[in-house]
This record gives structure tokens, C-alpha cells and sequence, in this order.
């Protein structure tokens, strides 16, 4: 099956402490939720750190992905900074259904 | 946090700041069992003004912990040690993150600097619970140990209650520290949102008031924030029917004639029904979960959705909602009931037709069951009679299979916080143990645990725990010699093939005398004659726990069912028999 869905990017504000990457991916992973890309670095808040989180879902599900994302005590803000009409197609089954 | 404790500034060692820490925190009883990582803190502990309760599993005393979560509403504390001892913890975590229990677990880890090096006993139980803990700690700095066990509370009491892991390790617990009980709490990323918006609540209203065939799809949430009298009120605003998922049985009373009763796998012909066919749900406090819609995709097609929930996650997860309420429930209820008032003014619906299709499929489809052709002893007619007989004041507890079903259906539950149960994990084991910390948090209370034969043999060691602790609970055991729940899925879907279902524990053990070697009364019952009479002896015993072998007939099924997977319009009312439709009007 393809499907045509929009990679969102999500700019996830987390407190930089340890395990909270395992927290973060560990999420993705049992909510069966796709990362495409992730990146971590620092800010200027050595006590906070910014994951840039690339995500292949639409409309409910993203919802879904920032909702379950914003439970995580350790998560601080989530801003959804994707870039304008970037479509990108997946010919990967689609495993979420 | 009200208080500022009269240790606040003194040296002392971590393990001490801990005992202080749950002190500040109000702790009056905890669940535990030591061991090396966790003996430091067990020093402490001896002096301290907390009861600590000895159990004979970890296991137990997270369902201990739980079970008087539950009962008291106030967080339930269990301790454990290192590797084994915190893995013992891993069940009852789990239970009581799909259940929303405020549960706390401190657990000893190997000292910091063997972290990381398979040590003795080592186990990475953060990372274990990571899925499901609301929140979890590793603690190595013995500074961190009272702004940690402050924020566990706040986590675990707030917002959607749920459980929260510490563990600290050794070493932080045998260094000097000096205790400082924090003023406040303040956590960047954890801020859950009570008071509901206002033009949600309008909205609410307004969708309450245009519908003609409305129902309370009522959930645990109602009892967890305290809402039942705030509901009983909103109902009877709208006289529309009202269906008390498994979780929250006793938040709305069984004997009010607005009740259709639990929806779900194994709910009455006229919850279910409801629900299917409702114009719109009144969701509150509920999920959605998948014993109750069903095959999602067929669940209450033709219903709009309204859901109140604390945790915004919820809304929409399963199911779109049109108008979606985030805050506490009794909140969210208490505003609903001026608005409501305020939009029926202005439109009031006719809610006749409806409620008398409800009512006529009520009294058509009643919870029954047969009597055993053989006058052996009903495990419905067992579970009946305690309740009755013992009251609606009773808490009762369960395991997990027929007789939880049965427990859930053919008691009637009149307040919150008498039935307590597995819901969401289904952990065979909880009914002994969640007795326990019920009838600790709640000690003036009958507590019954009605436990099958074989949840019984999973967490029995417990009753040493009771009857060494002065913790009177009486155990119905509804002996039906076998795994009766997968039995019957044995029965109905793979040709009768009993593959590993069979316990013969009408043979062994002996439950009673099993009960006696635990410092418990033990009796036995068979037919139905003695039937009352046990019970009535059993009520009598106040001073020991009491253990009742109630050797039932091992074929009855639980009904109304809609198979796993299946549609809730093929909701059977006994084997290959669906309510005869075409007699109702709908
Ligand atoms: C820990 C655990 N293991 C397995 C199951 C699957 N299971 C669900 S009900 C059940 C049978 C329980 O037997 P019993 O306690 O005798 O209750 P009954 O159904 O006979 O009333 C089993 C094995 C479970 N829910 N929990
Ligand atoms: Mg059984």
C-alpha cells in the first residue's frame, strides 16, 4: 500500500537529564508512532535541552503523537515547526493500521 | 506540603530524609519487603511513625498499596528492593497505570558507582517502567531524595492519577544530607489542566440539549475525582439512562431506575444497547477501551460524542469527539449543571420515547442465569447471596475471569469505592492482596475479596500478611476447578478442547486447610442449603481473616457476551442466542 503523508517536524523542549531520550523514543515505539528523523542538541539552558523530532502522520494522529508526547513529565513545550508544502510519499506499508 | 516538618535544616542520612520525606508527605501506612539495597532505608523505618506492613511478595504490596489507593483516595506507598524485589513491582505498576491509581513505589538500587556493571541485583527498573509509570526517578545524590519524594506525590495524586517509580541507590541512602522539605512544587513539564474551559462547557450544554436520545457513558474517572453526587445530580437534571463502565461500578447507584446497568464484553442487554444506539454520549471519566466499544468501527455509530476527560490524550485517542471537555470531571460536572439547566430552558427535548425503550429493554433483558440441573452450587447464586447478605456498605474486591464478571454483575453497588478490581490489566492475583490494602485504608469496613481458584494461588500468601497484621478479610473463593474464563472461550470458540484449563482444585489443594496453615479460618461450602448459612458464619468472624471454598458448578458461562472483536449489535444473551430484536421498537 502507498500512502501520501506529511512529514510534520516537531520542536520538543525537554529537561536535559538522563534517560529522557529513552523516554522520548520509547514513546514512539510503543504507541507504534513513526520517528523518521531526531535530533538532539543543547540550548542555551544547560537544563534544557531541544529535540527536533521528524514525524510521517496527519491531522488526528499527530494530535495524538503531540498529546502522548505532552504526558511525558519531562517534556516541556512542543511546537510543530514544519516547513511549508513539503509532501513526502511513503512506499513502506502502512503499519498503523 | 501544607506543613513545614520540624526536621527541615538537620543533618541526617538519606535514608533517613527518605523516612522524613514520606512523613512530610502524610504517609500513614506503607507495603513493603527488605532487602541489601533497600536496608538502609529499613533502619529509619523502625522508628518511624508509618506503619510499614511486612508482605510475603512484592507483588502483594503493590496491590496492597493499590487497593488502598483506591478505597481512601489518597496515594498507596509500596517498597521493595533492588533487581527481583523492584521486578516484583512490575505488575502492580502496570496494573495500576491502566487502572489511574496514585500509587508510589520507592525501590533500593545498587550503589551509583556499580550502576551499569551487572552488579548483584541490579536491574534497570526505571527504564522497566518507563511505559508505565506516570512518571519515575533514579536518585544517586541524597539532596535530591525530599524534592523528589514531594514531586512523586504531586504527580501521582494529580491530574489523571497514575503510578510514579523512585528508585534510589544505596549509596544515596547511607550518606549525610541535610533534609529540606520543599514549599512548593514547581515542574516545567507537568501542569494538568482542572478547570474546563467555558465554552466547552456551553458547548456541552448545548449538545445535551439538542439530542433525543442522550446517555451517560459514565467511567472511573467519576469516582477518582469524587464526582458522584455531582453526577446523580446532572442525571436527574436530564432524566436520560446511565450505563457504570467496569471501573466505575458504585459511581452511580445500581438501584437508581435511571441505571441500564455495565456496558461492555459482558454488559446487560440494555447498557449495551444504549450505547448503540444513543444519538449521543455523555462521556465522562471513560476511555473508550475496547471492552466496552467493542469492534470500534461499529461502536454507537449514529452518536455524537461529548467527552470530558483530565487527560487530553484521551480525547480523541479511540474515538473522534465533537465536543471534548479537558478538566476534572467534578469540575467539569459542577459547571455542566448550570449551563444545562440554562440550554433545557431555552430547549427542552422529549426524552419519553427513548427512556421507554430503554426501560422496556431493561425489563425484558435482565442479568439471569440457570440453576445447575444437578443442585450443585451456582457460582451467580453464591456471588448474589454475599452481596445481599452482606450489604451495600461492603467493599469488595476480585480477581480476575468469571467470577469477576459475575461479581460485577450480580452485586449492586450503592457508593463509590466498594468494588474494586483489575480492569484495565486483568492481573489474576489483585483480589487477595487489593483486599488487604482495602481493609487497611478502610479497617471499620467488611471487605470481601471474591477470587476465582486459580487467581487464588497466584497472591494467597498474603493472608499470612492479614492474619499476622490483624487484617481481617474474608475470601470467597468461587471454586470452579478450573481457568472458568478461558475455559469458556475453550467452550465457545475452539470446540470444547479444555487445553490447560483444567486446575482440579476441587482435588488440590485444600483450600480450607491451606487457609488454617495461614492462621485464617477456613471453610468449605457445596450445596446450596449450606449456602446462607456459611456466609452468615463467615460474617461473623471479625477477629482472623476467613477463607470460604465455595465448590461450585464448573460449566456456567457469563452472559450477556460480545465476542473479542466483534460488533456490540451481536451482543448474545446465551450460547448462539441474540435478543430478539424484532420484539423491541428501536
Ligand atoms: C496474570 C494473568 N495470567 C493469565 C491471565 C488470563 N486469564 C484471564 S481469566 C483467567 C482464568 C482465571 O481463573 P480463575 O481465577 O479460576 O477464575 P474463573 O474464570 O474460573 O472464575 C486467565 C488464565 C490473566 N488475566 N492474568
Ligand atoms: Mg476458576
Amino acid at each position: 500500500m502507498t500512502t501520501s503523508r506529511r512529514q510534520h517536524t516537531l520542536e520538543v523542549l525537554v529537561e536535559n537529564e538522563p534517560g529522557v531520550l529513552a523516554r522520548v523514543a520509547g514513546l514512539f515505539s510503543r504507541r507504534a508512532f513513526n520517528i523518521e528523523t531526531l535530533n538532539v542538541g543543547p540550548t542555551a539552558d544547560s537544563s534544557i535541552s531541544k529535540m527536533v523530532i521528524g514525524v510521517a502522520v496527519e491531522g488526528h494522529s499527530l494530535e495524538q503523537v503531540i498529546a502522548q508526547l505532552d504526558k511525558l513529565v519531562s517534556v516541556i513545550s512542543i511546537k510543530d515547526v514544519t516547513g511549508k508544502g513539503k509532501e513526502v510519499h511513503d512506499t513502506q506499508p502502512d503499519y498503523q493500521n | 506540603m501544607a506543613h513545614i516538618p520540624t526536621a527541615n535544616g538537620t543533618a541526617m542520612t538519606g535514608a533517613t530524609s527518605l523516612v522524613k520525606s514520606l512523613e512530610a508527605a502524610d504517609v500513614e501506612v506503607m507495603f513493603g519487603l527488605p532487602g541489601g539495597a533497600i536496608l538502609p532505608a529499613y533502619d529509619p523505618i523502625f522508628d518511624s511513625s508509618i506503619r510499614h506492613i511486612l508482605v510475603r511478595h512484592e507483588q502483594g504490596a503493590g496491590h496492597a498499596a493499590t487497593g488502598y489507593a483506591q478505597v481512601t483516595g489518597r496515594a498507596g506507598v509500596c517498597i521493595a528492593t533492588s533487581g527481583p524485589g523492584a521486578t516484583n513491582l512490575v505488575t502492580p505498576l502496570m496494573d495500576a497505570a491502566m487502572d489511574s491509581v496514585p500509587l508510589i513505589a520507592i525501590t533500593g538500587q545498587v550503589p551509583s558507582a556499580a550502576i551499569g556493571t551487572d552488579a548483584f541485583q541490579e536491574a534497570d527498573i526505571r527504564g522497566i517502567t518507563m511505559p508505565f509509570t506516570k512518571h519515575n526517578y533514579l536518585v544517586t545524590n541524597p539532596d535530591e531524595i525530599p524534592g523528589v519524594i514531594a514531586e512523586a506525590f504531586h504527580i501521582a495524586t494529580t491530574g489523571r492519577p497514575g503510578p510514579v517509580l523512585v528508585d534510589i541507590a544505596k549509596d544515596a541512602l547511607q550518606k549525610m544530607t541535610t533534609f529540606n522539605w520543599p514549599t512548593s512544587i514547581k515542574l516545567a513539564g507537568y501542569n494538568p489542566k482542572t478547570t474546563p474551559d467555558a465554552q466547552a462547557i456551553t458547548d456541552a450544554a448545548a449538545l445535551i440539549a439538542q439530542s433525543s436520545k442522550p446517555v451517560f457513558y459514565v467511567g472511573g474517572g467519576v469516582i477518582k475525582a469524587n464526582a458522584h453526587k455531582e453526577l446523580r445530580q446532572l442525571v436527574e437534571l436530564l432524566v436520560a439512562p446511565v450505563v457504570t463502565t467496569l471501573m466505575a461500578r458504585g459511581a452511580f447507584p445500581d438501584s437508581h431506575p435511571l441505571h441500564m446497568g455495565m456496558p461492555g464484553m459482558h454488559g446487560t442487554v440494555a447498557a449495551v444497547t444504549a450505547l448503540q444506539k444513543a444519538d449521543l454520549l455523555i462521556t465522562l471519566g471513560a476511555r473508550f477501551d475496547d471492552r466496552v466499544t467493542g469492534k470500534l468501527s461499529t461502536f454507537a455509530p449514529n452518536a455524537k460524542i461529548l467527552h470530558a476527560d483530565i487527560d487530553p490524550a484521551e480525547i480523541g485517542k479511540n474515538r473522534h469527539a465533537d465536543v471534548a471537555v479537558v478538566g476534572d470531571v467534578r469540575e467539569t460536572i459542577s459547571a455542566l449543571i448550570p449551563a444545562l439547566k440554562a440550554a433545557l430552558a431555552k430547549n427542552q427535548p422529549d426524552l419519553s420515547t427513548w427512556m421507554r425503550q430503554m426501560n422496556s429493554l431493561k425489563s425484558t433483558y435482565p442479568l439471569g442465569y440457570d440453576q445447575p440441573d444437578d443442585g450443585s452450587l451456582s457460582p451467580q447464586h453464591v456471588i448474589q447471596r454475599l452481596g445481599q447478605i452482606s450489604g451495600t456498605d461492603t467493599i469488595f474486591t476480585a480477581g480476575v475471569g468469571q467470577h469477576q464478571m459475575w461479581a460485577s454483575q450480580f452485586i449492586s453497588y450503592e457508593h463509590p469505592r466498594t468494588w474494586l478490581n483489575s480492569g484495565g490489566a486483568g492481573t489474576m492475583g489483585y483480589g487477595v492482596p487489593a483486599a488487604m490494602g482495602a481493609k487497611v485504608g478502610a479497617p471499620d469496613a467488611t471487605v470481601w475479596a471474591i477470587d476465582g481458584d486459580g487467581c487464588f494461588q497466584m497472591t494467597n500468601q498474603e493472608l499470612v500478611t492479614c492474619a499476622l497484621n490483624n487484617i481481617p478479610i474474608k475470601v470467597a473463593i468461587i471454586n470452579n476447578e478450573s481457568l472458568g474464563m478461558v475455559r469458556q472461550w475453550q467452550t465457545l470458540f475452539y470446540e470444547g478442547r479444555y487445553s490447560n484449563t483444567n486446575l482440579e482444585s476441587k482435588r488440590v489443594p485444600n483450600f480450607p486447610m491451606l487457609a488454617e496453615s495461614m492462621g485464617c479460618v477456613g471453610l468449605s461450602c457445596e450445596r446450596p442449603e449450606d449456602l446462607d448459612k456459611t456466609i452468615e458464619k463467615a460474617m461473623s468472624i471479625n477477629d482472623q481473616p476467613v477463607v470460604v471454598d465455595f465448590r461450585v458448578h464448573r460449566d456456567a458461562m457469563v452472559w450477556p457476551m460480545v465476542a473479542a472483536g466483534t460488533s456490540n449489535d451481536e451482543i448474545m444473551i446465551a450460547r448462539a442466542t441474540a435478543p430478539d430484536w424484532d420484539s423491541q421498537e428501536l
